[in-house]
């Protein structure tokens, strides 16, 4: 399926002959240049409004608008009864949610930073992760949690790590992210619809850096798959979130070069979609895994095991990961040497078309 | 570094063979130079250069087989390595969105690559004993290899040499029979042409392919094109024989062009420059492509009778064998005449047998005229 969303102004426009002068329902629905940041923004406005059990809660969300204005104009749409500032307490945030989950609200909660969520895992892990299997269905918890995460944004210590292998881990957690203003609007929409819980990080590097025309028609995007960003014919790159422009970049210069690369956005890191992933690698024999995160023990390993058991006989060269160092996320001064970057990448795709 | 990639020479060939390289490693090259020389299964084709630039790197030796897309050479570039753009949340870049269209999932139809079932170990094990795994058909399941066929392919190129690859026009003839044999429900027909009326110097090739003609215009559903997945066939205005020529390298079958409408002449020009471009292996492409009905004319060499093997898509292919005197019946008299022995082969699935007979009545009248 090939998902345009500019094509709703130009369907507006066709209809919009003299034979009908009325407005058509197309043209009815809103069409916005808009910002990572902003897509997720009006996914939440969307879904609040046309779903009366979404409420939203967390620091400085709803007076403020969140510190990076995600959760903007909320509460004076709204009201402050569904959209709520809490205490400077991510355990009580967590709990709250998973309360307000299992007795019939959905709960968007927001962690200001990935790195301040250590304390909110005891209640997603020990609770919201687990309640569909220790109530034996009876109960289930239809709560989101936001966490803008990464480095790039010369943040403080605790402000830029990628710990989404940790989440990936917890069986009963799904974990989305996304790697664009247009796919954040889908994803968000079907994590706060999907009837358990969802961690759903935000790559705050690209919040502002690319403007996209979405259609406010409160499409949302499945959570159970991978997206295929470019078709390749030589080599499978496989990223998610900010790093997903640095791989746009990459595919492009070897694109100049004669060499296709098929660009997976894995989107949905957990649980995994490998039946795009395996498809696309039967057809490249070549793959290449592009994370922020350190590489051990990286949601990369994990695909790269997985290669190893059903790929085998597909592939021409090793399955490389390019990912961050294992070591504590550097200040902000030294966070370029640490992100991987294009060269990284390019270099990564080098070696295995290298290989033979 | 830009890669360039074997290209499209046209009519669905996956592949060539490097013939030779006219430049190395280190030269410099203006846009249309000539590159390589590379043996399609039709046809010697010259691969010019697509830019001016210097060259880094060649791929492959000659006598090595390179696949539709696989990289030939690949240029210097003088390009300086983008580096990552990190800074405060960057803000809306101004360049135009490169990502409003992706796919959910996977590509549909997604092109299949034919790989190598083999483990990375057999592979190993195949370049320890030096065996082409290309060469190793598999015994494991769905046509993995295993030891055992690595090592058997192995002894037997110890105890019997090595294999030699079928390559360029032997390769094509080998594949275009297979398909031929799998596909087309070939009838033969068999008579002799009485060439009493012949003058001494008579040009036989020359008779032949006018008698072809006449046998088209009697019959015009044998110069066709059929296509049998679809079930429709094509009855073709003009009559392009391929001409089955037998060279050192192989079986050759340049077309000769619009064959009714061309004097005797200019038909005889015609065929000796496709006799020595053919002999040459440097056929230009448009020769070497569709041809309505074919005729080999084995007659040159030896053999009488023969069951000539139809080329998809045509329907007809005529062969004709020596011509030798024979005692014929002339009006009740025995009589000794030059006597040419014709073979027709069609394909039953659109020729009816009386079309076909129709065919060869008119190929003798004319013949015998």
């Amino acid at each position: 399926m090939n998902v345009s969303f500019s094509t709703t102004d130009g369907l507006a426009t066709d209809s919009a002959t003299a034979l009908d002068e009325r407005p058509s329902a197309e043209m009815q629905i809103e069409s916005k240049e808009c910002v990572l940041v902003e897509a997720i923004n009006m996914a939440l406005h969307y879904e609040m409004a046309h779903d009366a059990s979404v409420v939203v809660l967390g620091e400085d969300v709803a007076t403020n608008g969140g510190v990076f204005r995600a959760t903007l104009d909320l509460k004076q749409a709204f009201g402050a009864e569904r959209v709520r500032d809490t205490p400077l307490a991510e355990g009580l945030i967590a709990g709250l949610s998973v309360g307000m989950a299992t007795q019939g609200l959905k709960p968007v909660a927001e962690i200001q930073f990935m790195g301040f969520m250590f304390a909110a895992l005891e209640q997603l892990i020990c609770h919201a992760a687990r309640m569909r299997n220790r109530t034996r269905g009876r109960l289930t918890c239809p709560l989101v949690v936001r966490m803008p995460f990464g480095g790039g944004i010369h943040a403080p210590e605790h402000h830029s790590e990628s710990t989404e292998a940790l989440l990936a881990h917890i069986p009963g957690l799904r974990v989305v992210i996304p790697s664009s203003a247009t796919r954040a609007y889908g994803l968000l929409l079907g994590a706060i619809r999907d009837p358990d819980p969802v961690i759903f990080l935000e790559p705050k590097r690209i919040y502002r850096a690319q403007a996209q025309s979405i259609c406010n028609d409160g499409q949302a995007l499945p959570l159970d798959t991978c997206f295929t960003l470019r078709e390749g014919e030589d080599v499978t790159l496989i990223s998610w979130g900010a790093l997903i422009s640095e791989c746009t970049q990459v595919v492009e210069q070897w694109h100049e070069q004669g060499i296709s690369v098929e660009l997976i956005d894995v989107a949905t890191v957990s649980p995994l979609d490998m039946a795009t992933i395996l498809q696309s690698v039967a057809k490249t024999g070549r793959c290449v895994i592009a994370h922020e995160a350190p590489k051990t023990g990286g949601i990369g390993g994990e695909i790269a095991a997985q290669l190893a058991e059903h790929a085998l006989l597909d592939l021409k060269a090793p399955v490389l990961r390019v990912g961050g160092y294992d070591t504590v996320m550097p200040y902000a001064k030294k966070e370029a040497l640490y992100l991987p970057g294009v060269a990284e990448i390019s270099n990564a795709i080098e070696q295995v078309l290298a290989f033979g | 570094m830009k890669f360039f990639k074997l290209p499209d020479l046209g009519e669905g060939l996956q592949e060539a063979e490097i013939i030779e390289w006219n430049v190395a490693a280190g030269d410099t090259v203006s846009t249309d130079q000539l590159l390589v020389t590379v043996e399609t299964a039709k046809a010697i084709v010259e691969i010019p250069s697509p830019q001016a630039g210097m060259i880094a790197a060649t791929f492959g030796q000659s006598g090595d087989i390179v696949h539709l897309g696989e990289p030939l050479l690949e240029f210097v570039s003088d390009e300086a390595d983008n580096a990552t753009v990190v800074g405060e949340l960057q803000t809306v870049s101004p360049q135009p969105d490169a990502d409003e269209h992706f796919i959910i999932g996977s590509p549909k139809a997604p092109s299949q690559h034919q790989a190598i079932r083999a483990t990375p170990a057999i592979r190993a094990l195949a370049e320890r004993l030096k065996v082409d795994i290309s060469k190793v058909s598999g015994s494991g399941k769905q046509g993995l290899i295993k030891v055992e066929d690595v090592e058997r392919v192995a002894r037997l190129e110890s105890e019997k040499g090595p294999s030699t690859p079928l390559k360029g026009v032997r390769r094509f003839m080998s594949l275009a029979m297979s398909q031929s044999h799998a596909q087309v429900v070939a009838v033969t027909i068999n008579d002799d042409a009485r060439l009493g009326n012949w003058a001494k110097k008579e040009d036989a090739t020359l008779r032949l392919l006018r008698a072809i003609v006449a046998a088209c215009q009697a019959e015009p559903l044998l110069n066709s094109w059929f296509d049998a997945e679809a079930m429709t066939y094509r009855s073709l205005a003009t009559i392009d024989v391929g001409m089955a020529v037998d060279t050192p390298g192989g079986l050759f079958v340049p077309v000769l062009r619009d064959v009714a409408k061309r004097s005797d002449k200019d038909l005889r020009s015609g065929l000796n420059r496709l006799k020595k471009d053919a002999l040459k292996r440097r056929i230009p492409v448009n020769e070497m492509q569709k041809p309505t009905i074919t005729l080999s004319n084995f007659g040159t060499i030896a053999g009488r009778y023969a069951n000539p093997v139809i080329v998809l898509p045509t329907v007809a292919i005529l062969a004709a064998g020596v011509i030798r005197d024979e005692v014929c019946a002339v009006k009740g008299k025995a009589k000794v005449l030059p006597v040419m022995p014709l073979s027709l082969s069609f394909d039953h699935r659109l020729i009816t047998g009386g079309e076909a007979a129709r065919f060869m009545a008119a190929l003798k009248d004319s013949l015998e005229g």
